[in-house]
């Protein structure tokens, strides 16, 4: 072991050169400043970068890329580092270009109800400048307290509200991109909603960091709605839950968000930094919020209050101000993080199923836990059926990482069987790219390694993300093609 | 051993030539007093803590992020990276501001584990230069001992009244200090005469006695701040309260166990747990104190003997805004016109989660029209004497806070003296005018106006 006096290593001759472009104090090399780099929210899969780089500008850049691609050295970007599917996680020797000093906002014009921002923005922040105002930026994602518009652009990020609002590619109006070669393009045109050509935002909107590097951002941002109002219900049968949640839909109201957690997930919650004091022996609850005109509201509200006393419901209020709004949704929304405070550590799946074939996929995960012994929560996006699996386990107990990664995969595998997807939002990463094959067949996953080859010829750019490697061991099903139907899936990966 | 199993386990590893009294060691974590390993094991690496840390939203590099600290220190102890300065730095360069602990949903106990793994450092290695003798002076020599808390206070107003103060300015004499010494010497408060020793040991209550209760006069409070604990005197004696102060009481340790000295930091901690013993309730006027005495639990951790004793005592501290809006504080009558802000210390909002009280007990003064500050839990960049030693980054945090303190209040209030100082000294270089005040300053104030109109002497 060396504990000698810590002696400075050297920069390298390609180091040396990327602080020539971006100056000295900007690029990281040694290993303790590295290793907090080594994965991302995702922590089941680590790799040591090569460096750190951060960069200003679109010029720094391209200039890095460019740099980088003479020297034949791969390369990730970077924002906050939340993913959830090892995106920004290095296999080992990539270079790191860090975007979230580049946060400034370049540009707002409410008039035309939009916003121009760099990569490294981050999310809620941007609702907050323009809330005063009375405007809003819809994606909502749990993480929207740190990840960055950027990072949302690259994983077609959803949240709450997407069910009505849609996720970060309805929301997308341009974008600046650096390619993989240091070129500089603009793709979307103001004002023109359908370009003629290939739908490049739709493409690159999604892409996980695997075509290019976005470097400007615009956004539509939307008038605050009029009016809000939130249900909370307990219930004390998941089915008749999930009954409820058809129900709502079938009766043609859409929910801004339709929420469900079960009794583990409230477990954890009512744990962490924001208890609301749910009864801890239901079995689920749903919240619910309409939002829209002032008007409309109440009688949705009633609707909704009808649906869920129909369904058997223990109890079911609505919040009476906004502070207890914010609180049952700062509860909702440290979901994730909250599982830290019932397990060391917890794996995230992110499946869709068709919303009506949720109480036999629990019952299916129910299996899955019960055989690998492991606990299980569930978080749910009812509304548009993207099911979260939290998969609680202890890395330092032997073995465990090990079942919580199988029986994280099974997850996946009953989505894919039940007609559904491997991935809602969190994208596929290191994490599901051999859960790619559940439902892609060769032909039409080839498809799309060809547009990447197209953009990233060398691959120089986040390798190893995506899609399977060559030679992964991994099952190989076809299976659930047959419905895909029902939930179409497409290369951004949401269904519903 | 791979780092995985590294990770939990404590190995039995004596004879170590460079660590003679050792007996444990975890990973690369080889000294006394070793890091808690419970609390790395809950974070989940989430990131939700990043935005919330000034250090990450300066340098937006996750080394220097909450989640890059507990990964760094979790690093150490898994024997992936060596207890060096390219460690050394993240882990000092934090604020001990707690901002992370409010926004992790997962409870991780930050800045305790990072106190932890200072302590390892600075056992590790021994400090140097500039940083070596202010630590060996201040933390060692004059924090622990309030007689010379109080020489160096007397030096002070002896400095400040002789016309030295004034010489020394006029001829430049100060252009021979740091900067950031420099800055500081200008707002340095007129120094008054400390309340411990001055006061009887026991101060009764005004009218019938409600309770007895001890306060904390604290090294810094009350050699810089003497008139804030005049003032808590008499608004607790005033509420009906009986004040004791204890004359074996001393330092909190904070700043000792804030730089990684931890054994200073429990002798401190033994002699305020015994100077106390008699006390149910510990009330506190600095935030800073109030929390490092919350938290001599911790301090305790691996010692099964002071441990009860010190939970006993860390359960009877409260913040004095906060004891004083709980047991329905006298409410002033006369109007005290003022317009006034509010900033939340690090140790009052993050470390105690105290924010309602003090607020509410400045709205509830007739007169004082109360506005917002803007992300006034953002830390100002005093956080202990992280001013002295990085005065870069408390330089640029301290403009943040000046820009966002709105442009017409009179006063700013808030409720630990190292952001007195650090935010007069914002004062001063902004040349702005506001008037920088602790709330139990302000209560003491409406009070004395209440007596004035009442045509009582108010005693000084
Ligand atoms: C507690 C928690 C809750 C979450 N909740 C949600 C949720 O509700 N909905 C949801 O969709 N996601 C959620 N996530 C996942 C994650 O926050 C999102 O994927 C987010 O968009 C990632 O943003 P980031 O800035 O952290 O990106 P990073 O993690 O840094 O990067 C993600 C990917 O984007 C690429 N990338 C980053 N910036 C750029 C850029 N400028 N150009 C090109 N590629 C880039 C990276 O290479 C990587 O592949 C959650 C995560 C956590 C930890
Ligand atoms: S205590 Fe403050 S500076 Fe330190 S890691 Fe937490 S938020 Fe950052
Ligand atoms: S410290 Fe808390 S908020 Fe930060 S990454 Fe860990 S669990 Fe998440």
């Amino acid at each position: 072991m060396n504990r000698k006096k810590h002696r400075r290593e050297k920069p390298d001759a390609v180091v040396q050169r990327l602080m020539n472009i971006v100056g000295e104090r900007e690029v990281f090399y040694l290993k303790e400043d590295l290793i907090s780099y080594e994965c991302d929210g995702y922590t089941m899969s680590k790799g040591m970068p090569k460096a750190v780089v951060f960069v200003k500008s679109t010029e720094h850049v391209s200039a890095v890329v460019r740099c980088l691609n003479e020297e034949k050295i791969p390369y990730i970007a970077r924002g906050a580092g939340t993913g959830l599917s090892g995106g920004a996680t290095p296999l080992g020797g990539e270079v790191i270009i860090s975007l979230v000093r580049m946060k400034r906002m370049l540009h707002l014009d409410l008039e035309n109800r939009k916003a121009v921002v760099e990569p490294g923005f981050i999310n809620l922040k941007l609702t907050q400048s323009i809330s005063d105002k009375g405007y809003y930026y819809a994606p909502d994602p749990s993480s929207q307290y740190a990840c960055t518009i950027g990072g949302n652009v690259a994983e077609n990020s959803g949240g709450a509200h997407c069910l009505k609002y849609g996720v970060t590619t309805n929301h997308i109006l341009g974008l600046e991109v650096v390619l993989p070669n240091g070129e500089v393009i603009e793709i979307g045109e103001e004002g023109i909603p359908d370009q003629p050509g290939y739908d490049l935002l739709g493409l690159l909107t999604g892409s996980e960091g695997t075509l290019g590097i976005v470097t400007k951002i615009t956004v539509k941002v939307l008038k605050n709605p009029e009016g809000k109002k939130t249900v909370l219900a307990y219930y004390d049968d998941i089915n008749d839950a999930s009954q409820a949640v058809s129900e709502i839909i079938a009766a043609g109201i859409i929910p801004a968000a339709l929420e469900m957690m079960d009794s583990i997930a409230i477990e954890g919650v009512e744990s962490a930094a924001y208890p609301v004091g749910h009864p801890r022996d239901i079995a689920a609850f749903l919240l619910i919020e309409v939002d829209g005109i002032a008007a409309g509201i109440d009688d949705q509200i009633d609707e909704i209050l009808t649906v869920c006393k129909h369904n058997n419901v223990r109890e079911v209020k609505v919040a009476k101000d906004e502070a207890e709004r914010g609180l049952w949704w700062a509860n909702r929304k440290m979901g994730f993080g909250a599982m830290g405070a019932i397990s060391p550590d917890y794996l995230v799946q992110d499946g869709v199923i068709p919303r009506t074939r949720l109480p036999e996929v629990l019952g299916k995960i129910a299996e899955i836990s019960k055989k690998y012994e492991l606990r299980i929560a569930n978080i749910f996006h009812a509304g548009d059926g993207n099911l979260h699996p939290l998969i609680l386990f202890d890395a330092s107990i032997p073995g465990q990482s090990e079942r919580a990664a199988k029986a994280g995969s099974e997850c996946l595998k009953v989505c894919a069987d039940v007609g559904g997807s491997i991935t809602g939002e969190h994208g596929v990463g290191i994490e599901k790219s051999a859960e790619m094959r559940f439902i892609f067949s060769d032909a039409e996953m080839t498809a799309q390694t060809n547009i990447r080859a197209v953009f990233n010829p060398e691959d120089l750019l986040n390798p190893g993300k995506l899609f399977p490697q060559p030679g992964q061991c991994v099952e190989i099903k076809q299976a659930g093609q047959g419905d895909r139907s029902t939930v179409p899936v497409n290369a951004m990966g949401r269904g519903d | 051993m791979s780092a995985e199993e590294n990770r939990l386990v404590t190995m039995l590893n004596a004879g170590k030539n460079d660590t003679p009294c050792q007996t444990k060691t975890l990973g690369n974590f080889l000294w006394d007093d070793l890091p808690d390993a419970t609390k790395w094991a809950d974070c989940v690496h989430c990131g939700m803590c990043l935005e919330a840390c000034p250090t990450y939203q300066e340098t937006g590099q996750e080394q220097h992020s909450p989640r890059g600290r507990v990964y760094l220190i979790k690093s150490v102890a898994e024997g992936k990276i060596d207890v060096n300065e390219a460690f050394s730095k993240p882990v000092f360069d934090c604020l001990d501001c707690r901002a992370c602990e409010t926004a992790c949903p997962a409870d991780v106990q930050v800045g305790g584990l990072i106190e932890e793994a200072r302590g390892q450092i600075r056992q590790a290695m021994p400090l140097t230069g500039f940083a070596g003798v202010l630590n060996k002076t201040l933390l060692r020599g004059i924090f622990p001992n309030l007689k010379r808390m109080k020489t160096l206070g007397g030096l002070m107003r002896f400095y400040q009244k002789s016309g030295i103060q004034r010489i020394a300015r006029k001829t430049g004499l100060l252009n021979i200090m740091p900067t950031h010494l420099k800055d500081m010497e200008s707002i340095l408060p007129e120094v008054g005469k400390p309340v411990l020793g001055r006061y009887p040991e026991v101060v009764p209550a005004e009218g019938e006695t409600k309770q007895r209760v001890g306060i904390l006069t604290g090294c810094i409070m009350d050699v810089m701040f003497s008139d804030v604990n005049e003032a808590t005197i008499r608004v607790l004696t005033h509420n009906g309260f009986e004040v004791g102060l204890p004359k074996q009481q001393g330092c909190c340790g904070a700043l000792h166990v804030h730089a990684g000295d931890r054994e200073t930091g429990k002798k401190l901690a033994k002699q305020n747990i015994e100077a106390f013993k008699d006390y149910d309730k510990i009330l506190v006027n600095a935030a800073g104190c109030g929390c490092a005495l919350k938290e001599y639990d911790e301090l305790f951790r691996n010692d099964p003997e002071m441990l009860p004793l010190a939970e006993e005592f860390s359960a009877k501290i409260e913040d004095v805004s906060k004891f004083l809006y709980d047991n329905d504080f006298d409410r002033p009558k006369t109007e005290v016109k003022t317009k006034i802000t509010y900033h939340d210390a690090c140790h009052l909002a993050h470390g105690q989660g105290v924010r309602f009280e003090p607020r509410q007990l400045l709205k509830e003064i007739p007169g004082v029209e109360m506005v917002d500050l803007p992300d006034a839990d953002r830390c100002c960049g005093s956080a202990g004497i992280y001013n002295l030693t990085h005065p870069e980054m408390a330089g640029a945090l301290l403009d943040r806070k000046m820009d966002d303190i709105p442009k017409d209040v009179e006063m700013i209030s808030m409720g630990n003296p190292g952001c007195m100082l650090q935010i007069a000294m914002g004062v001063q270089k902004h040349g702005r005018s506001e008037k920088v005040v602790h709330t139990v300053q302000l209560l003491d104030w409406a009070y004395e106006k209440d007596k004035e109109k009442l045509g009582k002497p108010v005693e000084s």
